[in-house]
């Protein structure tokens, strides 16, 4: 534009900006002309008026006219771009697979992260709730006393509303048979708490509340449609559940329920173990969760110190209560306490994914520099015809645009195919995973992964391929190609840089896991059973007829033909429903000897509990037959507890109490992992079932497999009562299974991601070989004619891309050194440095990066001199 | 011919005509669409080369290398040429109008627009 332009020119030349740039070039001066001339006479001839018409007619064509230019700029472009992928189908499909394999993980990944770690609870202002918790050194949650959460309820200045909770099991008594249910146990305020409005129906009244109130329930949306049929008229009708008929007052909405996932709501009033006077009374007896919403202005941190005022004045008031017990009151925002154990793995999880996209960015942009290689010379000549390098420019990146979107395409489709998977997966790690859907963000974000890949691999060919179209055009010879090849093998360093990053962490995923499956758990889970069961504690309701229950069913049990031993109990190691208890061990001697408070398991077994889990006896005996409600109460610990009591002396003949009852110590048996295999042995506290029954479980060891027995061992549970619900069948080895299925599944979620990234990279070296070695035909034809032998081509071959493949090594090497730290909280008993992770990784990429060049190489040693000079 | 018959606008119309008795530049269009219609039509520059775009891929019109003497130059103008194919639509046109006027007139239409 000229300097001595008039500002109106200079005004209209900036506007025609927003025109796209082909049309600008081919039009724009002759535009600029126009308009100037159009101007003067304008202002000459019709004055001032009729000017401002003319800039106002002008400015709404141009503005009016500029999207449809760009359109039709870009359909242009978009149908080259497809004739240019159908001429080119072997890149296009290799191209859009290995992008839509990256987009589809890393997608799938993004789907949970944004559903559980991202995406505000699905409650009225979700943000404000928070769990309240009472912890003792050593133990997390040792939960609240009704006394205490009426305190908090009365005196706190920070919340506004508190509401209780705990989940219980119940049996429901229907016209099959009967069904155990999972119950939470509310108080009126839960559901306005959390601002959920009922289906059908109502939720709780205060009234429902009160002892003697008429029982009431609430159905959950699964349980009112997988168990009654979706009714419409199910409010108002009653259900049997322990001993009363519930009413129905109403049907909650389809919506992911917290803390637990429960099958029906019930008033406090409505479990006998909260209502019960002597756990109102008691301080001490410490048994609900509790839930606030902090009101509007008050930080987390002013919370905590009210809720520290407030236990601190019923340490004061009740020092009996409180005697020297360490307790501590805190509250954390609901939200992260639900996805707190979801957090490092998920997080882990999508770098991988990352990781596999940036490699996959990589292993494309490279494919695509040797197709933009090949097609240079047709560029060349249409740089050269005008094209403009801005416009091939726009092609290209319109081309790999296409291509990524093709591949987020497919991407989307593998996610939605895995979605299911992955919350099935995230279940274990989160009570949020019923969340995970791809919905607008998660389209969105595969839309963007397209979008940034296209930016990665698209523009480093386009830029590259605009620089040497320049240099082409000028030189009008071949443009250089050692850049490019300097650009290319960068590349594939980098592939192995991050595959390296990614098999290192899949690596310590892997040793990490196997040490988890290593763990000794103390029993020989091999061809035990166990079947849970629960009895109408309405009609057993006595220990005499508790035990009577337990020798009924022992007896059924051993009557099933396999059956080599077995025995009740109230749980088993790593049972999914049993919970720890935080009671107060006294050991004979009183005083010194009350020992702080520490999690226990505490079982009720039967005499053949040891034999049949093969939990070794180390000291005494086990439990007898002779053992009776009427001979003197017995009890039998674990090595763990045993020597937290009294040290490396003998414990058989000693006493000790838990709340009220003395129990002699016959024997000490060894330690197991209850609560998981990565947590410490536990201190186990065994009654004998004869005294204390509590027979909610069977374990059978047999000769035969669990699915030639369940049918049978659960009509032996039903024939020893009918009313006995049977919750589940399963054989103690899938149980030590599935408690190691979240780690198992990240595991192999990395394995997968570090597979694929090492294929990626593999390809990645392989063809960037096979392309150098076609380009040095001529080369190595005169070298081959020379008289260099085989091993000295492959060996310059093989030289072109290992450096390259060391520096990628020792690239991931560092890069993993300083990545790794962030698996810390997902590895168990490893460490992010370990040695021999980092020693295997490197030394399989070497071989594999040796193997993946040698094809290229031996075929460059079946280069016909004769042939090769005739090249190009 | 030309790959798309659809019909003209006016606009495109007026433009056909401009050229169809010499070539001209783009100022000399605008000049003329102006001049001719008495001031009625008056195209601004977007929509001007908006439709000598369209014309040009239709190949209606082409650019031609032939420019005036130096004098009477701008470097920065592009100068239009009517081509044949153009220059039928033009006629194509011409007599679609014609036949509806003559139809209006038939219908004693275009009389009563005449003023009394």
């Amino acid at each position: 534009m000229s300097p001595k332009q008039a500002w109106p020119d200079r005004c209209y030349g900036a506007l025609l900006r927003v025109l796209p740039f082909d049309f600008r070039l081919e039009f724009g001066s002759d535009m600029e002309e126009a308009f100037h001339m159009q101007r003067v006479e304008v202002a000459r001839e019709d004055g001032f008026p009729a000017l401002l018409r003319m800039w106002s007619t002008t400015i709404a064509d141009i503005v009016t006219m500029a999207p449809a230019e760009h359109v039709s700029v870009l359909h242009q472009d978009v149908r080259y771009a497809f004739r240019m992928m159908r001429r080119n189908r072997g890149y296009t499909a290799a191209a859009v697979l290995i992008l839509a394999a990256a987009i589809g993980v890393n997608t799938s990944i993004f789907s949970a992260v944004h559903s559980v770690l991202l995406k505000p609870l699905p409650y009225v202002n979700g943000d404000d709730l928070v769990v309240m918790r009472q912890s003792r050194p050593g133990i997390a949650d040792v939960h609240f006393s009704v006394q205490e959460l009426r305190d908090y309820r009365a005196r706190t200045r920070s919340l506004a509303g508190l509401a209780e909770y705990h989940s219980m099991s119940f049996t429901l008594f229907g016209p099959q048979e009967a069904r155990r249910v999972q119950a939470g146990v509310v108080s009126a305020e839960f559901f306005d708490l959390f601002g959920i409005q009922p289906m059908l129906g109502r939720t709780l009244r205060v009234e429902d509340d009160r002892p003697n109130a008429e029982p009431v329930m609430i159905l959950s949306y699964e349980f009112w449609r997988d168990h009654q049929g979706s009714d419409p008229a199910i409010v108002g009708r009653s259900l049997r559940m322990n001993d009363k008929a519930h009413k129905v007052v109403g049907v909650l909405p389809p919506i992911p329920q917290y803390p637990d996932e429960n099958d029906i709501y019930l008033p406090t009033s409505a479990c006998p173990f909260r209502s019960n006077p002597r756990t109102v009374e008691n301080r001490e007896a410490r048994m609900v969760s509790v839930f606030g919403r902090v009101k509007e202005g008050i930080a987390l941190d002013q919370l905590r110190t009210d809720l520290a005022a407030i236990l601190d004045a019923m340490r004061r008031e009740n020092p009996q209560a409180y005697r020297g017990d360490g307790l501590h009151a805190t509250a954390s925002p609901l939200r992260s306490e639900l996805t707190s154990g979801a957090r490092p793995t998920l997080i882990a999880l999508l770098g991988a994914a990352g990781f596999v996209l940036l490699i996959a960015c990589a292993n494309v942009a490279n494919l695509t520099l040797a197709r933009v290689s090949a097609r240079e010379p047709e560029l060349v000549i249409r740089t050269a015809m005008g094209a403009g390098s801005g416009r091939l420019l726009r092609q290209l990146l319109t081309e790999s645009l296409l291509l990524a979107l093709l591949a987020s395409a497919i991407g989307l489709l593998m996610a939605a195919g895995s979605v299911r998977l992955l919350a099935r997966f995230a279940a274990q790690l989160t009570p949020r995973a019923r969340e995970i859907t791809l919905d607008a963000p998660v389209l969105g974000f595969a839309i963007l992964c397209a979008c940034a890949t296209t930016i990665v691999f698209g523009s480093v060919a386009a830029l590259h391929s605009r620089r040497n179209l320049a240099a082409g055009v000028k030189e009008g010879a071949r443009s250089n190609p050692g850049r490019r090849r300097w650009l290319r093998s960068s590349l594939i360093a980098a592939q192995v840089a991050f595959s390296y990053v990614l098999l290192i962490g899949a690596g310590l995923m892997v040793r990490s896991f196997l040490q988890i499956n290593r763990m000794d758990g103390g029993f020989q889970p091999q061809h035990v059973l166990t079947v849970g069961f629960a009895p109408n504690w309405l009609r057993f309701n006595t220990e005499h007829l508790q035990h009577e229950l337990s020798e009924r069913v022992l007896s059924q049990v051993k009557q099933v033909p396999g059956v080599l031993s077995a025995a009740v109990s109230n749980g088993f190691p790593l049972d999914p429903r049993m919970s720890d208890y935080q009671r107060r061990i006294v050991a004979e001697g009183g005083g010194s000897n009350e020992l702080p408070v520490v999690t226990q398991a505490i079982r009720a077994v039967s005499p053949d509990y040891f034999g049949t889990l093969g939990i070794p006896l180390l000291v005494g005996r086990e439990f007898e037959d002779s053992d009776t409600p009427s001979s003197p109460y017995v009890v039998i610990l674990n090595r763990e507890l045993a020597r937290r009591i009294w040290g490396d002396a003998n414990a058989v003949g000693r006493r000790i109490s838990i709340g009220e009852i003395w129990l002699t110590v016959v024997g000490v048996v060894g330690d197991t992992r209850d609560f998981g295999l990565t947590r410490g042995p536990t201190n186990e506290v065994y009654l004998c079932n004869a005294q204390h029954p509590m027979p909610t479980s069977v374990l059978v060891r047999t000769t035969e497999d669990a699915a030639t027995m369940t049918e049978k061992l659960r009509q032996a549970v039903l024939a020893a009562d009918s009313e006995n619900a049977v919750t589940q069948v399963n054989s103690l080895e899938q149980v030590r299974s599935d408690s190691v299925a979240a780690p198992r599944t990240t595991t192999r979620l990395f394995s997968l991601f570090a597979g694929l990234a090492f294929l990626i990279a593999l390809a990645g070296i392989g063809s960037m070989l096979a392309l150098w070695v076609k380009q040095r035909t001529r080369e190595i034809g005169i070298r081959v004619a020379m008289g260099a032998g085989p091993a000295q081509i492959v060996g310059s071959v093989m030289r072109q891309s290992m450096h390259w493949v060391l520096i990628g090594l020792f690239a991931g090497w560092i890069g993993s050194l300083v990545l790794t730290r962030f698996l810390q909280p997902v590895l168990f008993q490893v460490k992010p440095t370990d040695s021999a992770t980092y020693i295997a990784v490197s030394a399989l990429l070497l071989v594999a990066a040796i193997g993946a060049s040698y094809v290229p190489a031996v075929r460059a040693t079946q280069i016909d001199p004769q042939i090769s000079l005739r090249w190009e | 011919m030309p790959e798309t018959q659809a019909p003209l606008t006016p606009a495109m119309f007026n433009v056909l005509l401009a050229l169809s008795d010499g070539d001209k530049h783009g100022y000399a269009v605008l000049k003329e669409v102006s001049e001719q219609t008495s001031g009625e039509v008056q195209l601004s520059t977007g929509t001007l080369y908006g439709i000598i775009k369209r014309l040009l891929a239709d190949g209606l019109i082409v650019e031609v290398r032939e420019r005036p003497p130096l004098e009477d130059d701008d470097q920065r103008r592009r100068y239009y040429h009517l081509t044949d194919p153009g220059r039928e639509v033009a006629l194509g046109e011409a007599e679609r109008l014609q036949k509806l006027v003559e139809r209006a007139r038939m219908k004693q239409l275009v009389r009563a627009f005449k003023p009394a």
